[in-house]
């Protein structure tokens, strides 16, 4: 799948904290492994018990859209040929509390509702510094 | 303790469009400072403290070398953030004077963005190929576009007016008040340039479901003000500005990433200490300055302070219920970050001073308290009531 906001549009830069998030192909959320809490954007401690050491929280993918705003303005020239575009924030069933940034794929901004049910589905790209492979999470209506 | 400080003095420099002042940023810093000083009557030498907040690039020990300053006994500031430290900053200087550990404290915000860039632009961690990086934690949304304030604080205002029915009027009602009580305002920079509501709802969208005209213009200036003991400042030129409470706080939690936040303006907390150490209400506040740098957070403040209800907010600014000296809610009088101009707030300070002293281009009458909510949607908020006696 070609990426939403176009091939050159940024791409995140791969960190021990987001490697698995943006390349596994899988919605991998940060889990404490004293607590078994999940938690995002990741951190170097638990909210929940202020363990240190964490795994990889596999989450389904499956959610539901609690926010959305359509962006207009394109505020890099990277983008004055992306808008508009729908930025969502997603819940996901089986991680309650987290919510995740995302975009729509296949439906026009203007027609994305809070509510609406989602599944996460993944863009490809290229690293062009590592040549590292990226599967970027994005979400997809489920009528 | 509360009511112990009081400003005394206010001063600022001309405002100005972005990248048009004549003046560096520093010059703008020490312009205002001056007038703030002069204002008070006292002499520049005696300045003995220096708040800012938000990444002020202006030092105190640089400012106290130009302006002459005797002897520098407080240099304090709040975090790195945005308009939400504003109130708090004024907190920093009460914290000081009524501790004793300075006695003429400068509260102060300069901006020259000609000089530096803009403020909240949109952008990563700085240097990449293209100029951004989505290094860090901008990686988390900046892989989606979702880069600014608006963008974010847009987020926030559509939950909002999902769960609670509020429509498009209502942010349009927050910025006409703007406009229109920056009409009277000859120091404003849309002075001259009213907006109507067919004006509002025809201008380009930034990011659903704000406007153009529901963002805050950028501006260069800037604005200061004293802060002494309110025994000390009764001596002096002008009626005191008592610090009645000061607040800034927030939690559990933080962000847009975190549902419990998502239709917060992050104001809960701030709104409960704020009316517990001032012994007061809501209702028994005169006139209020909220933080616009984008006008429908104002009504998710409105509801966090306490002025109303989620379901009734709508109500509650329509009709004009805004705008101008008798509006029923008299509001960001000096026309706010949307009207007069957008120096990260503290033009909203020195507002507040002029309505305890009877001297707003927008005067309410009979005002004994005032009211300083700093900027929505970030965190710590924060908050100031000034009254006319401690």
């Amino acid at each position: 799948m070609t990426r939403v906001l176009g091939a050159s549009w940024a791409l995140p830069i791969l960190d021990h904290r987001n490697r698995a998030f943006f390349t596994s192909g899988v919605l991998t959320l940060q889990r404490c492994r004293g607590c078994g809490h999940v938690q995002h954007p990741p951190e170097d401690v638990c909210e929940a018990c202020q363990g240190q050491d964490f795994d990889g929280f596999e989450s389904a993918g499956k959610g539901c859209i609690e926010s959305v705003a359509v962006a207009h303005h394109p505020v890099h020239p990277a983008l004055a040929d992306q808008v508009p575009y729908a930025i969502v924030l997603v819940s996901v069933a089986d991680a309650p509390g987290i919510l995740i940034a995302g975009n729509v794929v296949g439906t026009d901004p203007g027609d994305v509702r809070i509510g609406d049910r989602v599944g996460v589905v993944f863009e490809a790209a290229t690293d062009p510094d590592s040549g590292e492979t990226l599967k970027i999470p994005q979400w997809e209506i489920l009528r | 303790m509360h009511g112990a400080s009081a400003i005394s003095g206010i001063g600022e420099s001309t405002y100005y469009a972005r990248g048009e002042s004549p003046h560096t940023e520093f010059q703008l810093a020490c312009i205002a400072i001056q007038r703030a000083v002069e204002d008070a009557g006292i002499d520049l030498a005696d300045v003995d403290g220096f708040v800012s907040y938000t990444d002020q690039r202006n030092l105190p020990t640089r400012l106290a070398r130009a302006l002459g300053v005797r002897e520098l006994r407080w240099a304090a500031s709040t975090w790195p953030g945005g308009g939400n430290s504003v109130a708090a900053a004024v907190q920093l200087a009460d914290a000081a004077v009524s501790a004793g550990y300075a006695r003429n404290v400068i509260v102060f915000r300069a901006l020259a963005q000609g000089q530096f860039g803009r403020f909240g632009q949109a952008g990563g961690t700085g240097a990449g190929g293209d100029g951004l990086a989505m290094a860090g934690i901008f990686a988390w949304g900046g892989t989606y576009g979702l880069l600014t304030p608006a963008q974010q604080c847009a987020l926030r205002m559509a939950r909002f007016m999902h769960d609670h029915g509020i429509s498009q009027e209502a942010l349009c009602d927050v910025t006409l008040a703007c406009y229109a009580n920056a009409q009277r305002n000859p120091r404003a920079l849309r002075h001259g340039k009213p907006l109507t509501r067919e004006e509002y709802h025809a201008s380009r969208w930034i990011v659903t479901p704000f406007h153009l005209h529901d963002c805050c213009p950028e501006n260069d200036g800037a604005a200061a003000c004293v802060v002494t003991t309110a025994e000390r400042a009764r001596d002096l030129r002008h009626p005191p500005a008592c610090i009645l409470a000061a607040a800034q706080g927030n939690g559990p939690g933080f962000g847009i990433f975190d549902q419990r936040n998502l239709a917060s303006s992050h104001y809960e907390q701030v709104s409960a200490h704020l009316w517990k150490d001032a012994g007061l209400r809501p209702e028994d506040v005169d006139v209020a300055q909220f933080y616009e740098n984008f006008s429908g957070l104002v009504l998710i403040a409105l509801c966090e302070m306490g002025f109303a209800s989620p379901d009734g907010v709508e109500a509650f600014v329509s009709n004009g219920a805004l705008e101008g000296p008798n509006a029923a809610f008299p509001f960001n009088t000096s026309g706010g970050n949307i009207g007069e101009a957008y120096i990260h707030g503290f033009q909203l300070i020195n507002e507040s001073v002029r309505q305890i002293r009877g001297k707003s281009t927008c005067q309410v009458n009979d005002v004994e308290r005032a009211l300083v909510v700093g900027g929505p949607g970030y965190a710590p908020g924060s908050a100031v009531l000034f009254g006319t006696a401690g």
